[in-house]
């Protein structure tokens, strides 16, 4: 199993370049098990592109991912998320014309030894919690955005995923639910989820974690706790070209 | 599953069908064992392209594979029939698992492009290699049953449709039938979740790859003869047709939607061509209308529900007819 | 070696006329993300709309292309707006599916519709310009000279028209993304009309260059339908130049193995099978065609 000195998630000098231009370069970072980080930047800094990578979507050019002592890189993107790598997408992609509850047993019954009704019984579990019971058997084109975002979010839940990746999970929320989902994932970090959240929204994002990456230009350009990285002038300017200090509002 | 008055119509269908060839005359019993042979291959695309959505034009050449090989293997290897055909099957489904392999990297209109290639080569070789397939002369082969009547092969056409019927509403309820669903849906979102995506497409082709063979064995065997013309791109588009007017993502109503073509195609036979404009205006205006098909149209007017006592708290309803649902039935 | 040159240079006449029906495929797909699965019918109305007006109007011959270029611009028009336009909301649920789907049924649809009104026998409508020209060692009947000429003239107009006039540009914008050219002011929705009513009319026009040199039938469009799409695989879906390319390198192969392969049956169908076998390998190994960017879902 994992040795204790090694860390739970481990990316090393991931590298992806599409045709001419490289979207992420040399990205290395190391997670504690059931440690929240947040994962900001501009537009078009790389983070998409890094959550692809670690989720099994693209393959990296060169560099290795390693999750609880497994080398994932090279494995088809299903095997990704058997091996325990759950992730939301910017714009919930939803099974539309199936129910709710269709949707969250999809991922359980992947594993053979589970029997629909354990899967059910899972998939009720986490209706309950992002308090959805009673949409167990709408269809899932008919929610909310906001909803679809949480019904994504129950999805990759019923993997049990040793990682967890949100990408964008408040864009585009109404505020009540934004405050529902920050909520959500802070119990989810107390259950011991680890988990990587992408999103512009600042606010939000520090008001779940403590530990900020940053990226600007394909790059990883800062890490460590969010008061510091935030006030960071490399950090400043990425974002705003200028050197002004940037306060969450 | 609960009973529902679709249900029923699908009985009183079937119940038409078996006894169809008593009261109908020989032309009519003729028209009906050839209209099997579609609807084969219309529900067995239904199931390929509706629910698995990989929309292949090689479709009726599997069922080429299926008449050809058999034949040959009885003709110039000398086998028996039932040998034959278990071989020719086996062929056609690691055939089948191969295409789907191949056509993994494929999508939407690359993928039809891909396998209407592959299905003009097969149909360029059954033409060009004349020694062994006899070419455009096409092949004889002997009939099942002795005497003229075309009512055994009725019943067994028939007895096929119904027996891939059950095959394909087994695969379809057990979770492989989810898994399709959500590939079809979104087939990234499926991975993410842990669906094995290659897996899935490839069992989908191989099973309707067997079942494709089976259509063309018994094609050949009914007819007598076998032609390169069988997979010519208008036939295949004929299947596609039946398929998509009788509703892609319902298996029933493909097999309706072929049987149905197939008989107004012989009804309206002495209008000549003028048919297939007919058919080809259909196949439009039902797609404009009626995306999945005019079956599934009638069975939602059949299982209309009273208006619900009212919505849900969330403002979200949760009728489970709402247009364009299917479930395997 | 004489041979040689004459089969390249009947094959460099047939690959024009491929590459200008393959340039009008890959407009329709590059700004509607859409294969047009009727193409092939496309061109065979332009040949008969081109025979008709020399016949009945007492066109010109070659006045006859210019004729069935704008009797199937509109065509493409009025097939778009009704049968198309519906694509572009969120009324159609599968849309790569809807389209294959109803540009197959026009082709079920004209194919059968040319045997009822046009009958099945071939038709030839007369000559541009009767007569052989004989340079040297060369050999080429006038049609094909003039045939293949036209077909220059009308692709240099493509190229120009689609890099320096502005209607052109915004073409090239919505292929590029549908999004962006929105928001600088290109209303989409016309581009996609205009777009497929100019591949429309090239496909008509090929089919009206081809119609003195191998006479009209209704499912003439069907074989270089198929190597429509050969080419614009080969020549990337997206790409005009690259299957212009294309089309003219399918043509002189193709030329070449009819006229090089021993046995004659097997010859002429191999070499139809060669063009399939080629699309079958190039996607194979590049999903996207060999010069082509990726495919991009209708939005």
């Amino acid at each position: 199993m994992n040795p204790p000195e090694a860390p739970y998630f481990a990316a090393r000098a991931l590298h992806r370049h599409f045709g001419g231009i490289i979207a992420v370069e040399e990205f290395s970072a190391d997670l504690r098990r059931g440690e929240i980080v947040g994962l900001i930047g501009p537009n078009g800094s790389g983070k998409t592109t890094t959550i692809n990578l670690v989720a099994g979507a693209l393959r990296p050019d060169n560099g290795s991912i390693t999750l609880d002592g497994r080398d994932i890189v090279g494995m088809p993107a299903y095997a990704f998320a058997r091996a325990g790598v759950g992730r939301t997408f910017q714009v919930p992609r939803l099974f539309k014309r199936m129910t709710v509850i269709e949707n969250l047993i999809v991922p359980a019954l992947t594993d053979t030894r589970t029997s629909r009704r354990q899967a059910e019984a899972r998939a009720r579990e986490i209706l309950a919690f992002v308090r959805f019971e009673h949409l167990a058997d709408a269809y899932a084109r008919t929610l909310s955005g906001g909803q679809q975002k949480l019904l994504e979010l129950g999805r990759a839940l019923m993997l049990r995923p040793s990682l967890l990746l949100l990408d964008e999970p408040f864009a585009g929320v109404h505020p009540r639910l934004l405050d529902q989902i920050v909520e959500h994932i802070r119990t989810l970090s107390a259950q011991g989820y680890t988990i990587v959240l992408v999103d512009h929204n600042l606010d939000a994002v520090s008001s779940v974690v403590r530990r900020t990456l940053v990226m600007a230009r394909g790059r990883k350009i800062a890490d460590g706790p969010s008061e510091e990285v935030l006030r960071d002038p490399a950090v400043i300017h990425a974002y705003t070209g200028t050197r002004k200090a940037m306060e969450p509002h | 599953m609960a009973f529902r008055r679709s249900h029923g119509l699908q009985a009183l269908l079937l119940v038409v069908a078996l006894a169809a060839p008593l009261v109908a005359g020989p032309y009519w019993v003729h028209v009906g064992a050839l209209a099997w042979y579609y609807a084969l291959l219309a529900a067995s695309w239904a199931l390929l392209a509706g629910y698995a959505g990989q929309f292949s034009f090689a479709h009726i050449a599997f069922a080429a594979l299926g008449g050809y090989g058999s034949a040959l293997l009885t003709l110039r290897l000398g086998l028996p029939f039932a040998l034959s055909v278990l071989l020719t099957v086996i062929l056609a489904i690691v055939l089948g698992a191969l295409m789907g392999a191949l056509v993994l990297r494929l999508s939407g209109p690359y993928l039809a492009l891909f396998t209407l290639a592959i299905a003009e080569i097969f149909r360029l070789m059954l033409v060009a290699e004349e020694e062994v397939t006899r070419g455009s002369l096409g092949l004889e082969v002997p009939g099942l049953f002795s005497g003229d009547s075309d009512v055994p092969y009725y019943y067994l056409g028939l007895g096929l449709v119904l027996l891939a019927l059950l095959g394909m509403n087994g695969l379809l309820m057990t979770r492989v039938g989810l898994f399709l669903r959500a590939i079809r849906e979104d087939e990234h979102a499926a991975q993410a979740s842990g669906v094995n995506t290659t897996l899935h497409k490839i069992i989908v082709f191989v099973t309707t790859a067997g079942i494709a063979a089976l259509a063309g064995i018994y094609y050949g065997h009914f007819i007598g003869i076998l032609s390169p013309n069988m997979v010519i791109i208008p036939e295949m588009g004929l299947v596609i047709a039946m398929a998509v007017i009788g509703g892609i993502e319902s298996l029933p109503g493909a097999v309706v939607g072929a049987v149905v073509v197939y008989a107004l195609s012989e009804i309206l036979r002495e209008y000549g061509e003028w048919r297939f404009v007919l058919l080809g205006l259909a196949l439009i205006i039902v797609q404009r209308f009626a995306q999945n098909g005019l079956f599934s149209v009638v069975e939602r007017y059949l299982d209309r529900r009273v208006a619900p006592a009212g919505k849900s708290p969330a403002g979200v309803e949760s009728a489970p007819n709402m247009e364009g649902e299917y479930e395997p039935s | 070696m004489t041979y040689f040159s004459l089969l390249s240079v009947n094959g460099l006449v047939m690959g024009l006329i491929y590459a200008l029906m393959a340039a009008g495929l890959t407009l329709v797909f590059s700004v509607l993300k859409v294969v047009n699965f009727g193409h092939g019918s496309l061109y065979m109305l332009g040949g008969y709309a081109s025979y008709y007006a020399i016949g009945l109007l007492g066109v010109p011959p070659i006045a006859g292309v210019i004729v069935a270029m704008v009797a199937l611009f509109l065509f493409g028009v009025v097939f778009e707006r009704l049968v198309l336009a519906p694509m572009y909301s969120d009324k159609v649920e599968r849309k790569d599916e809807y389209a294959i789907i109803v540009t197959f049924g026009l082709t079920i649809l004209l194919t059968n519709l040319g045997l009822v009104v046009f009958g099945p026998f071939s038709k030839s409508p007369p000559a541009f310009l009767q007569g052989t020209l004989i340079a040297g060692p060369l050999i080429l009947p006038y049609d094909r000279l003039i045939a293949a000429v036209i077909a220059v003239v009308i692709l240099c107009g493509l190229a120009w028209f689609l890099a320096r006039t502005s209607l052109g540009q915004a073409l090239d914008a919505v292929s590029q993304s549908r999004d962006s050219a929105a928001v600088i002011g290109i209303n989409p929705k016309r581009m996609y009309t205009i777009a497929f009513g100019l591949g429309s009319a090239l496909a008509g026009g090929a089919g009206a260059l081809i119609a003195p040199i191998f006479a009209l039938s209704p499912n003439m469009g069907e074989l270089p339908g198929v190597q429509a799409f050969i080419i614009i695989v080969l020549g990337g879906m997206g790409s005009v130049g690259g299957s212009i390319i294309g089309g003219i390198l399918l043509g002189i192969v193709q030329a070449l193995g009819v006229g090089f392969l021993p046995d004659p049956n097997r010859a002429l169908a191999y070499t139809q099978a060669f063009g399939a076998l080629l699309l079958i390998l190039v996607l194979l190994v590049r999903p996207t065609g060999l010069f082509g960017r990726a495919h991009m879902r209708l939005e």
